[in-house]
């Protein structure tokens, strides 16, 4: 039992530093000294660069740097330009959407103007990126699927910031730029809108975010397991199966009578991962614009348990004039 | 068809912790062991359990099936069947079969030469478990604590048991598996995409290496941790989402029994402040 | 980075990991359970803080009891409005128990002018005028939020000459001009509203206003703009308040699947929907009017704390829940003082419009 579990690695090589596959003529020169850094070799690849930037990659930092910037500075005048108190109550602060009354139009800035400025220089930012990687995987001659991957999440966060508030037809519906506000908004939808929970949808979303931690965890431990046989040359393996993927297989068809492939694996877990931010903005988007509270929703369909009301007294609502 | 083509020569004897050679042999693709037999024991009686509740329950609507633990008032105490006691037995029957298929898939792990790291991090999984229905009730004081086995009942309980903090996403062991798990998440479409993208280039391409996948991440973000340690990174994040998830449900009640946003007060009252 | 460096680095992270800790409570823990088993309808109560509240809701020794000898204070004394049915006996032990209740440490003086009992010269006493109606009022019209448990001048003054928690308008900033005037009433950590980033000032609309409070479909009457997730908040804000004010959790009164719905809420909350209309009369009918008289005094009268009277828009402080709970379910943990002073109930001529009830 007490051999080594390949959790760290244990020898480091330093050779000198990979500058990475040539790129396509389109592309412009990668950036950056390449460097070594000894605590990332613990853990995987102890070399740190170089960088393709680029025009995307530039002008994708330099608006998440002003969508950042106006954020902090309308936190920063919340506290009066308090430093001190901007430090202690940082979590607490944010860049709040409109009030209900603008709807949709665009209000002085500084009661929710600033906010929409924010969000169009970060949407950019995201988009900016997502041409990025695109345009990386191309240069390489790789599939897209890595790009693809991100836009799922970006379809969550346009729901939650864009699509939703538009069918809305209000900004005040979409979600503030901060820590605890934004847990704030998520708590007060499920709130106004009678209960995420009953919400099939935002049901399935988790069922993908659990279940992508679970592949993730028999996946990463299979591979760690296989260490001895090489198990984590998968693309290698995935061409030529080699023994490691061949008691990878086993293990899991002795255990649960049904195993993947080296290939098949990473598909299952890109579905699971991309499925979670997918059933999840739907779920967002179809709250309060189709069903307007969830837990009615349930009872009608069927699917809300009831408990026995012995438990307690259940009083009618006094606001309906004295009815006891 | 129950054997692959490469099957046969790994179906040796051996490598069981329990039990010899007793029940060392396999049912069409599973294999059998001791622990496959505990297993099967347990995973029996608990969904025979969960039937004859479903049966007096009054609903067949498996949405709404429910099987409550028992009322506060037993204690850590036996309570009668139709009150808790089948609940307190199904979970019983669970644990069995959960620490059953750890030590399964550590003797499928022996016999197959490789290590540990799948029992360990299923085992965080079933710790998870146990904080919610052993650990957490016990040191509250009544099995009562535990969640009810229901689809949409345990998301009843999520409910009132987070609104009993008043605002659960102030927990900040909450806070940290949600981030935990939201990483997780976002790493395993990296994993997955890049390993599919490699393999899957467009129409007319090679396929691709791993010095492929290393020069994309550098490209994209600076930094590729590389094929090794990218499972490392994976197996971390997901143990950790589930680690913290336990934390965070275990420190609820017996550890605070005020609003989570209240446990923030000693930052807000530190004295660098003033 | 040198050896030095990390080492204090390591070390200070365990020193800060260690007194984290600290910042935890501890089991053992009671339990009480509400609802149905397996629902989460429950309340965990620490037991060593439940022995600050019980310290914290002491009931101050009774002032001995007398008969309805002798005439009417009205009969005797000038100037007697609300108290003059009472007994010359009755009212001397009426003003004993008030002074006990409200300035022990400044004594008759704090309301009256030594040489002219009878004279409304110093403020308070016109404060404590209304303050004894609104009592009455409490005690004869608001039975459905304070039972026959009721109230007294002591449920909320402790012995303080204002008592210790109350509120003032604050849903605007104190400047008009500014980056973040949008993000006007929330996103500061504030003790009003429990720590959270919630709306601070749930005051100004719920209990004062009549804002509508209910933000989930169906509402019971037919609401002029539909409410958003912004509503949700204003009203957990509330919410926060009222769970911190009570020390009790949302499933006192709520089964949190279905906020809406009173099939399946303990009773509890159709008495505190009681207690904000409640609270709602007490600000608009009692203490608002009396607004001039603290403009006039904002740190009180002479003899008194030095202490503000008004809030930042010059608007009075006024009541909520904390103000009679002050941390517990029910204010004094539900001992009724009320029964040892029947002469509070005497008070006549309570002039307010009737209280609203919707």
């Amino acid at each position: 039992m007490a051999e080594y579990q390949n959790i760290f690695t244990r020898i480091q090589v330093i050779g000198p530093a990979y500058p990475g596959v040539p790129l396509s003529r389109d592309s412009v020169e990668r950036q950056g000294k390449v460097g070594h850094w000894h605590l990332l070799g613990r853990l995987g690849d102890a070399q740190v660069g170089p960088l393709y930037l680029g025009m995307t990659g530039l002008l994708s930092v330099i608006c998440g740097f002003i969508a950042f910037e106006i954020i902090g500075l309308v936190m920063l005048d919340s506290v009066n330009w308090d430093i001190r108190q901007f430090v202690r109550q940082l979590f607490w602060l944010a860049l709040e959407p409109p009030a209900p009354k603008y709807g949709l139009r665009f209000p002085p800035l500084n009661e929710g103007g600033w906010w929409i400025v924010a969000g169009f220089f970060l949407s950019l930012s995201v988009i900016l990126w997502w041409i990025r990687t695109y345009r990386r995987a191309r240069a390489l001659g790789m599939g897209t699927h890595v790009p693809w991957a991100f836009a799922a999440a970006l379809w969550l966060f346009f729901v939650c910031g864009f699509l939703r508030p538009l069918a809305m037809g209000s900004w005040s519906e979409a979600v503030p730029f901060g820590i605890f506000p934004h847990l704030d908004w998520t708590a007060a939808l499920s709130i106004r809108y009678g209960n995420l929970f009953y919400n099939p949808f935002h049901a399935l979303s988790i069922v993908f975010l659990y279940g992508a931690t679970l592949l993730f965890a028999m996946h990463g431990a299979t591979i760690l397991a296989l260490g001895r046989f090489g198990g984590e040359r998968e693309i290698e393996l995935a061409i030529d199966r080699g023994t490691a993927a061949e008691r990878g297989g086993l293990f899991w068809r002795w255990t649960m009578g049904f195993n993947a492939t080296f290939e098949s694996i990473h598909r299952w877990a890109w579905w699971f991962a991309v499925l979670c931010p997918l059933t999840g903005g739907i779920g967002i988007l179809l709250t309060g614009t189709v069903v307007d509270n969830w837990h009615q929703w349930a009872m009608q369909h069927a699917f809300a348990p009831s408990y026995p009301p012995e438990a307690f007294n259940a009083l009618p609502d006094p606001a309906l004039g004295g009815a006891r | 068809m129950s054997m692959l083509s490469f099957e046969q020569k790994y179906r040796v004897r051996g490598g069981t912790l329990v039990g010899g050679d007793l029940f060392d042999f396999w049912i069409g693709p599973f294999w059998v062991g001791f622990f496959g037999i505990t297993t099967a024991f347990f995973t029996v009686i608990g969904t025979a359990l969960i039937l004859y509740g479903a049966a007096i329950g009054g609903t067949w609507n498996p949405w709404l099936i429910n099987i409550a633990p028992p009322d506060l008032k037993y204690g850590l105490g036996l309570a009668p069947i139709r009150d808790g006691g089948l609940w307190q037995i199904i979970t019983i029957c669970a644990i069995g079969a959960f620490v059953s298929w750890i030590f399964r898939q550590a003797e499928i792990s022996r016999k197959l030469g490789m290590g540990y790291h799948i029992p360990v991090a299923y085992s965080v999984a079933v710790f998870a478990y146990i904080s919610l229905v052993v650990i957490r009730p016990v040191l509250l004081g009544a099995w009562g604590h535990g969640f009810p086995y229901g689809i949409f009942s345990h998301l009843d309980w999520v409910s009132n048991v987070g609104y009993q903090y008043l605002h659960f996403h102030y927990n900040p062991a909450h806070m940290i598996a949600v981030t935990f798990f939201f990483t997780t998440v976002l790493a395993l479409s990296l994993h997955g995409g890049l390993v599919l993208s490699a393999l899957n280039p467009p129409r007319g391409e090679a396929v691709k290496t791993s010095e492929h996948e290393n020069s994309f991440f550098r490209d994209f973000i600076g930094y590729s941790i590389g094929t090794l340690g990218i499972h490392r990174l994976g197996l971390f994040v997901a143990l950790s989402a589930g680690f913290w998830s336990a934390v965070c449900i275990i420190i609820s009640g017996p550890f605070w029994s005020r609003g989570w946003p209240d446990w923030w007060g000693w930052w807000l009252n530190l004295p660098i402040w003033s | 980075m040198s050896y030095a460096l990390k080492a204090a680095g390591a070390a200070a992270a365990l020193i800060g990991g260690f007194a984290l800790l600290f910042t935890f409570e501890r089991p053992p823990m009671d339990t009480v359970q509400l609802g149905y088993r397996g629902l989460g309808i429950e309340q965990v109560v620490n037991p060593r803080l439940e022995r600050m509240t019980l310290a914290k809701n002491a009931i101050p020794a009774v002032v001995p009891q007398v008969g309805a000898v002798g005439p009417k204070a009205s009969a005797v004394y000038k100037n007697v409005q609300v108290l003059g049915d009472l007994s010359v006996t009755q009212f001397a032990r009426t003003m004993a128990a008030l002074t006990g209740w409200v300035a022990p440490e400044q004594g008759c003086n704090y309301c009256h002018n030594p040489n002219n009992m009878a004279s409304d010269e110093i403020y308070t006493k016109v404060v404590a005028r209304r303050m004894l109606q609104m009592t009455a009022r409490i005690n004869a019209e608001w039975k459905s939020h304070v039972q026959e448990t009721g109230v007294t001048c002591y449920t909320c003054h402790r012995g303080q000459p204002v008592p210790a928690y109350s509120w003032a308008h604050n849903d605007t900033p104190p400047r008009s001009a500014g980056l973040s005037v949008g993000t006007a009433g929330q996103n500061l950590a504030s003790g009003s509203v429990g720590l959270t980033s919630l709306p601070y000032d749930p005051f100004t609309p719920y209990l004062s206003g009549n804002a509508q409070i209910r933000v989930q479909t169906p509402a019971p009457r037919v609401m002029p703009v539909k409410p958003g997730i912004k509503d949700a908040e204003w009203t957990y804000g509330l919410m926060m308040h009222m769970s911190t004010s009570l020390g009790v959790v949302c499933t006192y009164c709520h089964n949190s699947r279905a906020w809406y719905s009173w099939e399946e809420s303990p009773p509890q909350r159709t008495n505190a929907w009681h207690g904000i209309r409640m609270v709602r009369d007490v600000n608009n009918n009692f203490i608002t009017p009396l607004q001039p008289q603290w403009a006039a005094n904002p740190y009180g009268p002479p003899t008194g704390p030095v202490q503000p009277r008004v809030g930042l828009h010059g608007d009075p402080l006024k009541v909520n829940c904390g103000t009679c709970h002050q941390g517990a379910y029910k204010p004094l943990l539900g001992v009724s003082m009320l029964q040892d002073y029947p002469e509070l109930n005497a008070v006549t001529n309570i002039d307010a419009p009737p209280p609203i009830r919707q």
